[in-house]
């Protein structure tokens, strides 16, 4: 279905945004009771090696393994949920950062996954697309209701100070497991739907970047609202897109405007400025980014500006 | 054998030492985790390397320019990274800083592109047999430096006014400035000297790996952290410590039982760590 309306290349494009919006969407969750994970990747991995391992080793139906996929990665979730619920701050921000590397070193060497090879000949799955707006669909509905709901504001209320949370009685341990837990699933689908429509990977495929980029997504679109993860992760992933495309806009400027002398230097430096195709064009990421976070440090999105978006009369 | 291992350990972690000095030191001053760090280790073994190969400057020469140019390079980092970045949330400071590290690795690829690059030879290769451990003329100087360097910053942490300075605002912040220190400063000299001695550590890990690429910032970075961590956050010399025992750690495991199972082992002592002990092996502080 939405299959034939993109070519491949736009197609390749929207699944790796919607990943990574469900990747973010990970680390939200999570995030919504304090806990900061640099590990996002390695719940990512867990999920992509799992339904890899089913569909192509044991010849399991793909809708069967993705479930699969995201229970696995939720129980690893839970198991290392558990001791973060012990430490905080910059100590969980290792934590993670160290599980997201075991496991990047255990896939490197575990020969049943392939190895250093990395895992090849995963099942390509046309409808790919499907799945992953299906489930960005699902989520956003599920943040929607959580906000509202009793358990969102438990969250909300760990967030802000786990001890008095506690004193009014909330279960702040199941709370957070709970969190991490389903964080972790999340995070394992989009693990799963990245494997199944690159059809390869390897333990570079979720390494410590990435789950660094993860937490930029969200930190960038803006915390404070279950709308910031998707326009994060969408806007920093197909920032590098739109750069590209701003140069073939310059192409059709009519070659008659340009060819007399000062539009020739003016043209060639911008062209020469767009021409992103390596590292061009992620230098001006990285400064996008740092600028980004010196005029909005709370994100492109907060609940003021979200306010203001949908009463625009400054009610 | 053993002995020889134990050789190559320390070499390993003489670097990671000096990697993590500039990590505990601006996590000590300003509670933050800056992540640009490993790109400054890696702009040093550029900056070593172009100075030998364009300059026809000898290793030391080198090592001074790296030094220099990697300081400069904080201050640069600080005033476009933390400086105007809002302190009161923990998250926005880390997230510019990785800014920095996407700009700094791909300047790296787009000047010197992405491949690895050799570093020339700049000290004759001689071997040295003593008892059962043959060691060599490269090793030797590379434990020199190292220790020359760390030993140096002990000195000037230990017994300047301005190591006080700096000892004092790692404490607390508030009652430093309340006796008069110059917290600014304080912040500034720090990101010179952990940058230098990152940019020192870049040089050195060219003359032992006779390569560098713009990606060699990201594995040190991580180690550094590990260091960082197992030494107790803010804490000198427990990361000069933390750095050998991590560097002595890994050779022996990857000796013992396989280079694989190598980084496995730092990050399982990373997790121990931060379970048990997470105000590091020596550390006393820490934080929030």
């Amino acid at each position: 279905m939405l299959h034939d309306l993109f070519d491949g290349y736009t197609r390749s494009i929207l699944v790796f945004t919607g990943v990574n919006v469900l990747a973010a969407y990970s680390f939200y969750l999570p995030f919504k009771t304090g806990q900061v994970s640099l590990g996002q990747a390695g719940f990512m991995a867990i999920g992509a090696y799992a339904s890899a391992v089913l569909t192509q080793k044991f010849g399991v139906p793909f809708a069967a393994a993705l479930p699969v996929a995201a229970v696995v990665a939720g129980m690893m979730g839970v198991l290392v949920g558990f001791p973060a619920l012990r430490i905080k701050g910059i100590y969980l921000l290792l934590l993670t950062l160290g599980f997201a590397e075991i496991v990047q070193v255990i896939t490197l060497s575990w020969d049943f996954v392939g190895g250093a090879q990395g895992f090849r000949q995963i099942p390509f799955i046309p409808s790919i697309l499907e799945y992953v707006v299906a489930l960005i669909i699902v989520l956003v509905l599920f943040f929607a209701r959580l906000e509202r709901s009793s358990l969102g504001r438990a969250m909300d209320a760990v967030h802000q100070d786990e001890t008095a949370a506690e004193v009014m009685g909330l279960d702040v341990v199941r709370i957070k497991l709970l969190a991490f837990g389903l964080g972790a699933a999340i995070a394992g689908l989009a693990g799963a739907l990245y494997a199944h429509h690159a059809t390869y990977i390897d333990s570079n495929s979720f390494n410590i970047m990435v789950g660094v980029e993860i937490l930029m997504f969200v930190i960038i679109g803006g915390s404070s609202t279950y709308w910031g993860p998707l326009l994060g992760a969408g806007f920093l992933t197909l920032l590098p897109e739109f750069l590209r495309t701003l140069r073939d806009w310059l192409e059709l400027v009519p070659v008659a405007w340009t060819d007399f002398f000062p539009m020739n230097r003016v043209y060639d430096f911008l062209h020469d400025a767009l021409d992103f195709e390596n590292a061009k064009r992620l230098i001006v990421y990285g400064i996008i980014i740092m600028v980004m976070m010196i005029l909005r440090p709370d994100g492109l999105l907060t609940r003021d500006s979200l306010r203001r978006l949908t009463m625009p009369r400054g009610a | 054998m053993i002995y020889q291992q134990l050789i190559n350990g320390l070499m390993l972690g003489a670097s990671y030492s000096l990697i993590a000095i500039g990590y505990t030191l601006i996590f000590g001053v300003l509670n933050l985790l800056y992540f640009a760090h490993g790109e400054v280790f890696m702009v040093g073994a550029f900056v070593g390397l172009y100075l030998v190969v364009y300059g026809g400057a000898n290793i030391y020469v080198a090592l001074a320019g790296a030094a220099i140019a990697c300081a400069a390079l904080g201050i640069v980092a600080f005033y476009v990274s933390v400086r105007p970045v809002p302190k009161d949330r923990p998250l926005a400071p880390l997230i510019s800083t990785i800014g920095l590290t996407i700009v700094l690795q791909n300047l790296a690829v787009y000047i010197f592109g992405g491949q690895q690059v050799a570093f020339p030879e700049t000290i004759r290769q001689e071997l040295y047999h003593v008892g059962p451990v043959t060691i060599s003329s490269v090793q030797i100087f590379i434990l020199v430096v190292a220790v020359a360097a760390m030993g140096g910053l002990w000195l000037f942490i230990e017994r300047t006014k301005l190591g006080r300075a700096i000892r004092a605002t790692a404490e607390n912040h508030e009652t430093a400035a309340l006796l008069g220190v110059d917290v600014n400063r304080v912040v500034l000299v720090t990101f010179v000297i952990g940058s230098g001695i990152a940019g020192i550590a870049g040089v050195l890990d060219g003359v032992k790996n006779s390569g560098i690429s713009p990606f060699m910032g990201l594995g040190a970075a991580v180690k550094g952290l590990v260091v960082m961590l197992l030494g107790g956050l803010g804490n000198v010399v427990g990361a000069m410590v933390g750095g050998l025992m991590l560097g002595l750690i890994e050779i022996l495991s990857a000796a013992y039982i396989g280079t694989t199972e190598r980084d496995l082992f730092s990050f399982l002592i990373l997790i121990l760590i931060l379970l048990y002990r997470p105000t590091g092996l020596f550390g006393t502080r820490t934080a929030e």
